[in-house]
């Protein structure tokens, strides 16, 4: 008895050791003057300042907008290269398409698993900067450092979600006499649908941000004019860029929402 | 073993690690019988009916469907021309309109190119109605099935199996969520079909009243085995209180 009401309180236990931890970490926190360094207070009033006041000038606007396509751009051309590569890796990776679970299913599948385990190991950053340092500063260096770690982490998650459609209905369509190919299409991706598609529109509000850090290494873009502004202390002009980055994750996310409703409706 | 057999059972069995899923037993059912399968629950009625599917394979013994082996049957292909199942109403798939579930049907027939075409431009477009109106759904063709009432996914279930238009009928359980009512109009409409295009139709029934009212023979399984074979209208409620006796009294009893 005694056993199984420990077992209960356990997680009571965790929260609480925790919480001390917490609290004793607050002590070891010089609380003085080193917090914030000299001229902290000053530059935080100024980006407050910037960010009540942005610079809504017609050049700064203008500028804003062009960046923000050419991130908008890196972005979506990485992501439909991520999509493809996903899917496809995705689909091979789960084992929906091999007929039995023989020697050769656990190669291929673990196979394809490992692909996408190396292609999101790296970060898109590290991709950008290699390709940066064998092609040069092209377009083509900010997408396919979006697209490769983008493929490995679609095409884990997509996989996931293929290998948890219910399984009864496409044990009705195998009755049915319906290849793997047919199983694909008739069952598999009726029922994923909607969470790949709700997947994929959350990699790509990713997507729009990594490819706005990736112009900080000089591939263009909002997160250049970001960096610039920022090294000449023009808070308000960071302000409007960093406006235009979160209406673009804003109108992506609206976006995915309607796909979904009416795709689950 | 005549040529009018749909079905012939020689001492198949199955295991389930422990447990003694079917032992070994013979059957024949005829081309064109219409068989109800009842017993308690855990009986095997749903083992049997996945091996009459070729879905699993006899563990011993040999079933023969249309006098072929079922473990004979390598292409799936070829198996769904002879046999075809219908479950409880979750095979069906749910975000799919009605008339995609009903065509799934014929994917034994089709190849990649037309199944893929067909999600744009439905292909026997004509199969697809007829069996629907048969079963009563030709309104809802375009419907999103999961929007459908368990009754009625049932029917576009039965709707599926007219196309895929198989020699043997096997039913699992078909109505076992349903109410009385509806349970009875999906009996109703499977049988008439089975009837009406001489087919074989072996289903598993809880309800005792259905099996004895709408087939012609009634198996009763029971522990694996066959518990009694008899035309439906000699079977007393005698041997349906002792067909599901539960086993404490049985085994007191001897």
């Amino acid at each position: 008895m005694q056993h199984k009401l420990m077992y209960f309180h356990s997680k009571t236990i965790l929260t609480i050791v925790m919480l001390l931890t917490f609290i004793a970490s607050l002590f070891s926190v010089e609380w003085g003057g080193e917090l914030v360094h000299a001229g902290g207070w000053t530059t935080m009033l100024q980006m407050i300042q910037g960010m009540l006041q942005p610079d809504f000038s017609l050049e700064i606007l203008k500028l804003a907008f062009m960046s923000a396509w050419i991130t908008l751009a890196y972005a979506v051309a990485g992501m439909t290269l991520a999509v493809l590569f996903g899917f496809v890796f995705g689909v091979l990776s789960s084992g929906i398409l091999l007929k039995n679970r023989g020697a050769s299913h656990y190669a291929v599948k673990n196979f394809f698993r490992g692909m996408l385990g190396f292609l999101r190991a790296i970060h898109e950053l590290v991709w950008a900067l290699l390709f940066v340092a064998a092609t040069g500063i092209s377009p083509f260096a900010a997408i396919f450092a979006i697209a490769i770690p983008y493929s490995g982490i679609l095409g884990r998650v997509f996989s996931d979600i293929f290998t948890n459609v219910p399984e009864k209905p496409l044990q009705s369509l195998r009755a049915n006499g319906a290849t793997r190919l047919q199983q694909l299409l008739y069952g598999y991706l009726p029922f994923a649908a909607p969470d790949l598609i709700s997947y994929a529109f959350y990699r790509f509000e990713c997507a729009i941000r990594s490819s706005a850090i990736m112009s900080f290494i000089g591939l263009g873009g909002l997160g250049f004019q970001i960096q610039l502004s920022m090294q000449d202390l023009h808070y308000d002009e960071v302000w409007t860029f960093l406006i235009f980055l979160i209406g673009m994750v804003m109108i992506v996310d609206l976006w995915s929402q309607m796909l979904r409703k009416r795709l689950v409706a | 073993m005549t040529a009018s057999d749909a079905i012939t059972i020689e001492q198949a069995a199955k295991r389930y690690g422990g447990l003694q899923a079917i032992a070994p037993m013979s059957l024949r059912i005829k081309k064109g019988e219409v068989v109800a399968l009842i017993g308690p629950s855990g009986a095997g009625k749903s083992t049997l009916l996945n091996m009459l599917a070729a879905i699993e394979l006899p563990d011993t013994g040999t079933i023969l469907l249309d006098e072929k082996t079922t473990s004979l049957y390598r292409n799936p292909k070829d198996l769904a021309k002879k046999a075809g199942i219908i479950r409880q109403q979750f095979d069906l798939v749910g975000p799919l309109p009605v008339i995609h579930n009903v065509l799934a049907g014929k994917l034994a027939d089709w190849g990649f190119w037309k199944s893929l075409w067909s999600f744009i431009f439905p292909q026997e477009k004509q199969a697809a109605m007829k069996a629907l109106e048969r079963v009563g759904l030709s309104d809802k063709i375009y419907d999103r099935t999961a929007r459908l009432s368990g009754g009625e996914q049932q029917r576009v279930a039965l709707a599926r199996l007219l196309v895929q238009n198989p020699e043997v009928i096997l039913a699992d359980e078909p109505v076992s969520s349903l109410d009385p009512a509806r349970a009875k109009d999906i009996i109703q409409i499977l049988v008439s079909l089975a009837k009406s295009e001489n087919k074989t139709l072996v289903a598993s029934l809880h309800s005792l009243d259905l099996a004895k009212m709408h087939f012609d023979r009634v198996i009763a399984l029971r522990d694996g085995q066959i518990f009694f074979d008899r035309k439906s209208d000699t079977i007393t409620t005698e041997d349906l209180t002792q067909l599901y006796q539960l086993t404490e009294q049985k085994q007191n009893a001897t």
